[in-house]
């Protein structure tokens, strides 16, 4: 069973990624590739906290402010960028947090990772195997979604919408925008650091290639399989996109390719999934 | 080509066997964790080949008590989470009691998982220093990077000179490198005047060649596990390029003008018998039985010996039985290498060797330092 | 120092022509179709497998350096032909074209991988390692024909797209589709000549550079993330601003590794791009902010 839940685990994790992703790309229109870097910055942090010896709560919540404020930074861009100009800029981000992972020895370890962060306990139980982990990443998970849907249907929500259809329109009626972006810039970034925290205490290993570009193109990948804008299809895509791989494992493939070949079955089922449904499995058209 | 012994359905049924704890329980399903895709994939593939042919070998002679050894590849891609997906895969569906591995990271990763679910981790190929400690259920059939650097620390400061550049891979494996002969180096009264890393998977390395260079240390130690054929290549297009030293992964290094004179520790690994070697090279249309090859090859020996004593002493097929037994035997010794241990890293004799023309001589044998 | 500068500025302007031949055939079929092609990076791999497989089956250089070039034309058209043009009727936005292409990628790589060969390959010629002497110079055979060819066909992109009728049209179709529609331009059809010239093209940096150095299938992403920041960098729209910004920044990632240790250099490149692109967003070759030729 630990298999299953395993897997559960890491999806709801990154369930909990694409919600921030949708928060920021979906509802507001900032197209953000750097995602995966806040997580990281977010699973850093608690690894620092926690070897500190910071709890469980505390050492979470330090790893969310974290994130919240880099991902803050990352996003000012995009009140002066659109478009096309903002999804590369953050590409850089990216890339910069990449190397700032590997080089910052010190705190990150470097290219050798952080291995050994010591196992989630809360008043005094501790969560060791996937089975008892999987309590803590479902309620993590119910709490980022609730929140989530009272966002999307408070007239703040109703304001975001409006903000990326015609943000023009919005600060024209006297709206502020800013103040806005910058909210939902901080929530978001908060997602991402709690899904950081979560993965760094659940793998108990971490290193820069966990939060490379590569996982920031799978969480958008994530999002925009599942479909944009819905909370069903933030849940949806991860389930889906890490389920992919662990159903091609059943396949008999002769050995010396079962690597590409796997590989190559996930692109063609992506290619097929956007000419099947450009808006995503549970989304509206964007 | 043999099919893989992933099918659900296969090892399923074979689980209900195994679990049921049968008189002659003799079913085996070994797991191989191994980067199939990514950048390391080509690496990879040269790990399967070994562990497949081991395999089939064993079942052609019989297999374990007249059952065949199942094993079961799993690809990680070089990313921990997926390791740490895999291995839990390979543990429920594979039932796996013992598992090899590959990369630092995923093993990193991988190593307290181990320990709580009591599979084995034998690991022959990854080298980084925090490996020695990492998991009582984690053995290293390979010294680890520090072992080698010592002896090749030792062996330069009084050798080849007193100040040495470092190019090193910027991952896991070439960073430890790079630490451990720094800090082996030094204390032998050597100075470091310049280290450059390099990417994993670049193939351009001009600049950090040139910048070293530059630098006019007495020789470079060089850390990278892969694409050493194209930097030979570059290395010949830079007028006075001191002379390189590396470690086992540097082996690559060898047969290029550039290159001549080179050293390199080796850590002793010999080819299993040339009927064999001859089998393995037809079977997978490859020109040479490689390191890595080899080294899979002889771990999964290592394994299949340990299957054979336990069930030989009526004992289950567990990982913590096979742990026991590891331990209890101590000493392993083929073709391939002698392997002994006293601790998770087995100790094995390190050479120095010098690229002489078309030969690599041996000029001094080392033993690594507990 | 001075020699080693030279030496590390030869280095970065050779680098620079190979990316800004992917940089410039990047941005021809972005701006005249906003498709974010990452594909193009999975071209750049497949045809360096191609030609390395035709140079093992003895084909001499040249003939074996046109069949990838005519490969990855056919290539790029059946991606255009089959996803972006399907992706076009269904009216998906670019983010989920750009999910289509990175599929399209991973397709790509695999196929290397499993139609040839996983590992890093090498090309088996001899000549490959043969050096020429300018002055303190050097430069091999690989490197003088990168330096050469890229921009040679670079100039001759920039002579099609300006000087032909057939250029012109497909310059029409991208600053006006509708327009163009009206007029009989066929915009599809266009956008197949556009796909099928950039992908021929990018099959020769790919070749030289794997000829040069070596290739592996899953490696060239970070080519086109280079190329693509030349082309934000250059100016969206902007051939020449592509090609040039490709080269400078080889050279100043080349250079870099004098002033800071070379583990930084990639971040240094991306932070002096970030810093540039807030404080002139337009590009350095300076052009309206709008999809066009």
């Amino acid at each position: 069973m630990n298999f299953l839940f395993s897997f559960i685990v890491l999806a709801e994790i990154f369930a909990i990624v694409a919600i921030s992703t949708n928060l920021l790309m979906g509802v507001v229109g900032i197209f953000s590739v750097a995602q995966a870097a806040i997580m990281g910055c977010g699973a850093y942090a608690y690894a620092v906290l926690a070897a500190a010896g910071a709890p469980f709560f505390p050492a979470v919540c330090g790893a969310m402010m974290i994130a919240a404020s880099l991902n803050l930074l990352t996003a000012l861009p995009s009140l002066r960028l659109a478009g096309d100009y903002f999804v590369i800029t953050s590409f850089g981000t990216q890339l910069v947090a990449t190397a700032v992972f590997i080089n910052w020895v010190a705190v990150t370890g470097g290219a050798a990772g952080l291995p050994g962060i010591p196992v989630a306990e809360i008043f005094g139980v501790r969560f060791v195997t996937a089975g008892e982990f999987l309590w803590i990443s479902t309620v993590a998970l119910a709490l980022m979604a609730f929140s989530f849907w009272c966002l999307l249907r408070s007239p703040y929500g109703k304001l975001l919408h409006a903000i990326r259809l015609d943000e023009i329109a919005v600060s024209a009626s006297g709206r502020k925008v800013l103040r806005a972006k910058v909210g939902v810039s901080l929530v978001s970034g908060a997602y991402a650091g709690c899904a950081g925290a979560l993965y760094a205490v659940y793998i108990s290993f971490i290193d820069p290639i966990s939060f490379d570009i590569h996982v920031s193109v799978l969480v958008i990948t994530m999002v925009v399989i599942g479909g944009a804008r819905t909370l069903a299809g933030s849940i949806i895509g991860p389930f889906l996109l890490l389920a992919i791989p662990q159903l091609l494992t059943l396949l008999e493939i002769s050995s010396s390719l079962v690597g590409p070949v796997r590989q190559l079955i996930f692109g063609v089922i992506l290619i097929a999934c956007v000419l099947w449904r450009p808006q995503g499995i549970a989304g509206r058209s964007l | 080509m043999r099919k893989l012994g992933i099918g659900g359905f296969v090892t399923v049924g074979l689980m209900g066997f195994a679990v049921g704890g049968a008189a002659q329980a003799a079913d085996l399903t070994i797991g191989a964790l191994l980067p199939l895709t990514g950048p390391a994939a080509p690496i990879g593939i040269e790990e399967q080949n070994g562990v497949q042919f081991a395999i089939d070998q064993f079942n052609e002679n019989g297999g374990l008590d007249g059952t065949p050894v199942e094993v079961v590849f799993d690809d990680s891609q070089g990313k921990p989470d997926q390791g740490v997906l895999a291995f839990n895969r390979m543990a429920d569906l594979g039932d796996v009691p013992v598992m090899l591995t590959a990369y630092s990271s995923i093993s990193l990763a991988i190593a307290p998982l181990g320990e709580r679910r009591e599979i084995l981790i034998v690991n022959p190929a990854a080298q980084s220093d925090s490996l020695a400690d990492a998991s009582s259920y984690l053995v290293n059939t390979i010294p680890l990077v520090g072992d080698e650097a010592h002896v090749l620390a030792n062996y330069a400061s009084e050798n080849l000179g007193k100040s040495a550049a470092i190019i090193y891979e910027n991952a896991a494996a070439g960073v430890s490198g790079r630490d451990s002969f720094k800090k082996f180096f030094e204390a032998a009264g050597g100075e470091v005047i310049a280290d450059e890393p390099v990417e994993f998977g670049q193939t351009n390395y001009r600049a950090s060649l040139l910048k070293v260079a530059a630098a006019k240390p007495d020789f470079v130690y060089i850390a990278i596990t892969q694409s050493q054929a194209a930097m030979a290549d570059q290395i010949g297009q830079v007028p006075s390029f001191p002379l390189g030293i590396g470690n086992t992964f540097s082996s690559p290094f060898f047969g290029y003008p550039s290159t001549e004179g080179w050293y390199q520790t080796g850590i002793q690994s010999g080819y299993p018998s040339d009927e064999l070697v001859t089998k393995f090279k037809e079977k997978f249309d490859v020109d040479d039985m490689g390191f890595f090859a080899r080294e899979y090859y002889n771990s999964t020996n290592l394994i299949l010996t340990l299957a054979q004593s336990l069930v030989e002493d009526g004992k289950e097929l567990t990982g913590k039985a096979m742990r026991e037994a590891l331990f209890e035997t101590g000493t392993f010794d083929s073709d391939v290498a002698k392997l002994e241990f006293t601790t998770n890293t087995a100790s094995r004799p390190v050479e120095i060797l010098q690229y002489q023309g078309d030969e690599r001589v041996v000029i001094t044998t080392g033993s690594v330092a507990e | 120092m001075t020699m080693l500068l030279v030496h590390l500025l030869v280095d970065g302007i050779v680098t620079g022509c190979s990316i800004g031949l992917v940089a410039a055939t990047f941005a021809y079929f972005y701006s005249a179709t906003g498709t974010f092609h990452v594909a193009h990076a999975g071209i750049y791999t497949f045809c360096c497998y191609v030609a390395w497989y035709c140079i093992g089956l003895d084909i001499p250089f040249v003939p074996a350096l046109l069949i990838a070039m005519i490969v990855g034309a056919l290539l790029g058209m059946m991606i255009q032909g089959l996803l972006y043009a399907k992706l076009e009727r269904l009216k998906a936005t670019p983010l989920v074209m750009l999910i289509g292409s990175i599929g399209v990628l991973t397709v790509l790589q695999n196929v290397s991988a499993i139609l040839f060969s996983p590992n890093i390959i090498q090309f088996d010629l001899p000549w490959r390692t043969e050096y020429l002497e300018f002055g303190p110079i050097l430069l091999s055979i690989p490197q003088l024909l990168i330096v050469i060819l890229c921009p040679l066909l670079f100039l001759a992109l920039q002579v099609f797209s300006s000087r032909t009728a057939l250029g012109r049209q497909i310059r029409a179709v991208a600053s006006n589709p509708e327009l163009a529609q009206i007029t009989h331009l066929r915009p599809q059809r266009m956008f197949l000549y556009a796909i099928a010239i950039s992908s021929a093209l990018v099959a020769v940096p790919g070749t030289l550079v794997g000829i040069d150095q070596a290739m592996q299938p899953y490696t060239s992403l970070i080519i086109l993330l280079t190329a693509v920041v030349a082309v934000i960098a250059g100016g969206i729209g902007s051939l020449a601003g592509a090609f040039l910004m490709s080269i400078v920044l080889s050279i100043i990632q080349s250079v870099s590794v004098l002033f800071v240790s070379g583990r930084w250099s990639l971040g240094v490149v991306f932070a002096i791009f970030i810093l540039f692109i807030l404080l002139r967003p337009e590009g350095l070759v300076k052009r309206k902010f709008k999809r066009e030729l």
